[in-house]
């Protein structure tokens, strides 16, 4: 059953310069228990997307969508309060800075509780007994002690812990991870990544996970979303997308990992930066950037098509005229 | 904690003995003498002139003056009024629960006004109401104190007739003041009506002290406000489904409180020159008032002792403040 149905949503923010649409035409679901990644570069609408899904975007942003539906409830139809209890109980978020995602006046326990205490009843024992078995699922040592401390006596990765404790007090049915580990060290990242693949396996969570890291996706999703300046360029099964990318831009994402180059000394990169406000060239977003623009994408945007046969993985999309092919790859590899 | 606190106190020291140098100098530095002035137009001969003046020890060099003036400070002797030759100490110690109480009751109202104000044009911004606010309150800051009291009596004591003019307490009570504030001291006496009397009279008073206060407190509120909404913290918090009410009282307010608290600090030590002026327009019987006619007779002892007690006190206030934000920014707390 799918878990979160998204058709055609779009994102714009009203600005002083006009309108920017950050996010546009973008259509995502995601299955009860299914880990989606999404990839892109900064400024490729990653985060404007689950903030939308959160309701935490700032009052400047205008949301749309053809169908929104988490659980079968439309989310555009909900009251407030509704969504309230929803975003925290049953859709949860953890972010990219855990240090300056919690509040520095108040105690991690102060902060652990309110979170359970918003949506779950129980006594004040219960909900401190639970309060200690979350963190202790987080694997924070000496649980019990932790619970007065402040978040300035607790490491970058401590913190980025009480923030998954935080986020799965309620046992969510859906877990947003904006870059989870982005801020960390690396011994730490791959930490925080087991445990969060853990925790999602154990709990059957539905889970996207936001990162730059391609590596982390392969690994953690079994389906991936490649997003470029607010729109979907390429949807599938992982496995497939990175060993057949079709779409030049996951081609070029690809071919700058280090790890396919040995030995070289330069990596390749992608020439260029996103497009911000007022920029957003005529055509196909990434024509500007793409070895492989010609005269077609220059005048229209391409639209998302199935390419694959379904695979059982879900269909592979691909926003481009002009697909990689086979002797593409071959340059690349 | 307490070594910070030791090494707070102990340089107020230094502080202090700087301030007693620059009040002998300037209160030196104004023209006439206490004994001219007390002979007022009648004048006096210059033999008595110079008596007297020998008698007070004001004929000798200014150094010396300083010196025995110091002396008598490392006594705890704040000297005697060269006007009524009480000491000093008594003098003040008697009009303080004046200033004392027209201070706070200033402050209350600048606190408990100033920071909902800000915290709704805060959260409100660019609307009609954060901008009256901010209009309202940088008028407000902008205003001559003493200009802004005398539109206020002439409209709500002459005009409307609503609040005295002056004092602390009209004249048809006689009550005993035992704590020297009036509030409590007119409750006590159990004298029907003195307590609204006293209350009506500290009103106007109040408003036209809280006024430059309010207005700093406000803008600094909101402004702190508006960064704190900001922070990632604050997402965090609206993640967890909490209610707008609970991310604003809790989340953003206790974060947004540390600088406004050190705003609030300094406006205590402003609100003593708010106090002269006030004091001053509403005949105030308070700490303000005595250094006003102190200044007018010269009397120097008076002015050495006042501004010193006062500076005291606000240096006493600012280590206080130093020490709330320990209790408000647990980062603070455990530096220490």
């Amino acid at each position: 059953m799918a878990l979160l149905e998204i058709e055609q949503l779009s994102v714009a923010f009203d600005t002083d310069e006009g309108t920017f649409p950050a996010v546009s035409d973008l259509s995502l679901t995601l299955n009860e228990g299914e880990v989606l990644g999404i990839v892109g570069e900064s400024g490729s609408g990653k985060s404007v997307t689950m903030l939308a899904m959160m309701g935490l975007l700032p009052f400047n942003a205008r949301v749309e969508a053809s169908r929104f539906h988490f659980a079968g409830q439309n989310m555009q139809t909900l009251s407030d309060r509704a969504r309230r209890r929803l975003t925290g109980n049953d859709i949860a978020m953890i972010f990219q800075e855990p240090s300056t995602s919690l509040n520095p006046s108040f105690t991690i326990g102060f902060q652990l509780l309110e979170a359970i205490r918003a949506h779950e009843g129980g006594s004040r024992r219960q909900r401190r007994e639970r309060a200690i078995e979350l963190l202790d699922q987080v694997g924070i040592p000496a649980p019990a002690k932790r619970l007065s401390d402040y978040p300035h006596q607790l490491s970058g990765g401590m913190n980025q812990r009480v923030m998954i404790a935080m986020a799965i007090a309620c046992n969510p049915r859906l877990l947003i991870a904006d870059e989870p580990t982005t801020a960390l060290d690396v011994t730490i990242q791959a930490q925080i990544l087991d445990l969060l693949m853990r925790l999602q396996e154990e709990r059957g969570m539905g889970m996207i996970l936001i990162t730059h890291d391609m590596g982390v996706v392969a690994g953690a999703a079994r389906r991936v979303a490649v997003m470029y300046a607010g729109q979907l360029m390429e949807t599938g099964a992982s496995h497939d997308v990175f060993r057949e990318p079709a779409h030049p831009y996951t081609g070029a994402l690809l071919n700058a990992l280090p790890e396919r180059h040995p030995g070289t000394t330069r990596l390749p990169t992608i020439p260029g930066v996103v497009p911000g406000i007022g920029d957003r060239p005529q055509g196909c977003l990434f024509h500007p950037r793409c070895a492989h623009a010609q005269k077609d994408c220059r005048a229209s945007r391409p639209s998302l098509e199935a390419r694959h046969a379904e695979t059982g993985l879900g269909t592979r999309h691909v926003r481009c005229y002009h697909p990689l092919n086979e002797e593409d790859l071959e340059i690349m590899s | 904690m307490l070594s910070f606190v030791i090494r707070k106190l102990l340089m107020l020291i230094p502080t202090l003995i700087g301030i007693t140098l620059v009040t002998f100098t300037l209160v030196h530095l104004i023209p006439g003498d206490p004994v001219a002035i007390m002979a007022g137009e009648r004048g006096i001969s210059a033999e008595r002139h110079a008596q007297v003046m020998a008698e007070l020890g004001l004929d000798r060099p200014l150094w010396q003056q300083y010196l025995s003036f110091l002396g008598d400070l490392a006594q705890g002797d704040l000297g005697h009024s060269l006007i009524s030759s009480n000491p000093v100490l008594d003098e003040f110690l008697s009009l303080f629960p004046a200033t004392l109480e027209l201070g706070f009751c200033a402050m209350l109202l600048a606190v408990c006004v100033g920071i909902p104000l800000g915290v709704i044009a805060g959260i409100k911004r660019g609307s009609i109401i954060d901008h009256t606010v901010m209009g309202t309150s940088l008028t407000g800051y902008s205003m001559p104190i003493f200009w802004w009291g005398l539109l206020l009596i002439i409209l709500f004591s002459g005009i409307l007739g609503w609040t005295p003019v002056s004092g602390r307490l009209s004249s048809s009570y006689w009550i005993e003041t035992p704590t020297g504030f009036m509030l409590i001291d007119t409750l006590l006496s159990g004298e029907p009506g003195a307590f609204v009397d006293a209350l009506r009279h500290l009103i106007l008073p109040t408003i036209v002290l809280a006024t430059i206060p309010l207005a700093v407190i406000a803008r600094m509120t909101r402004s702190s406000i508006l960064e704190v909404l900001g922070e990632d913290y604050i997402r965090t918090a609206r993640a967890k489904g909490l209610s707008p009410w609970r991310i604003i009282a809790i989340h953003a307010l206790r974060n947004a409180m540390i600088p406004v608290t050190t705003v609030i600090g300094l406006q205590i030590g402003l609100l003593f020159s708010g106090a002269i002026l006030t004091e001053t327009i509403f005949s105030w019987p308070g700490i303000g008032k005595w250094l006003i006619d102190a200044v007018g007779r010269r009397d120097y002892p008076s002015l050495q002792g006042g501004i010193l007690l006062i500076a005291l006190i606000v240096m006493v206030v600012n280590l206080i403040v130093d020490l709330l934000y320990g209790l408000i920014n647990p980062r603070i707390r455990n530096s220490r």
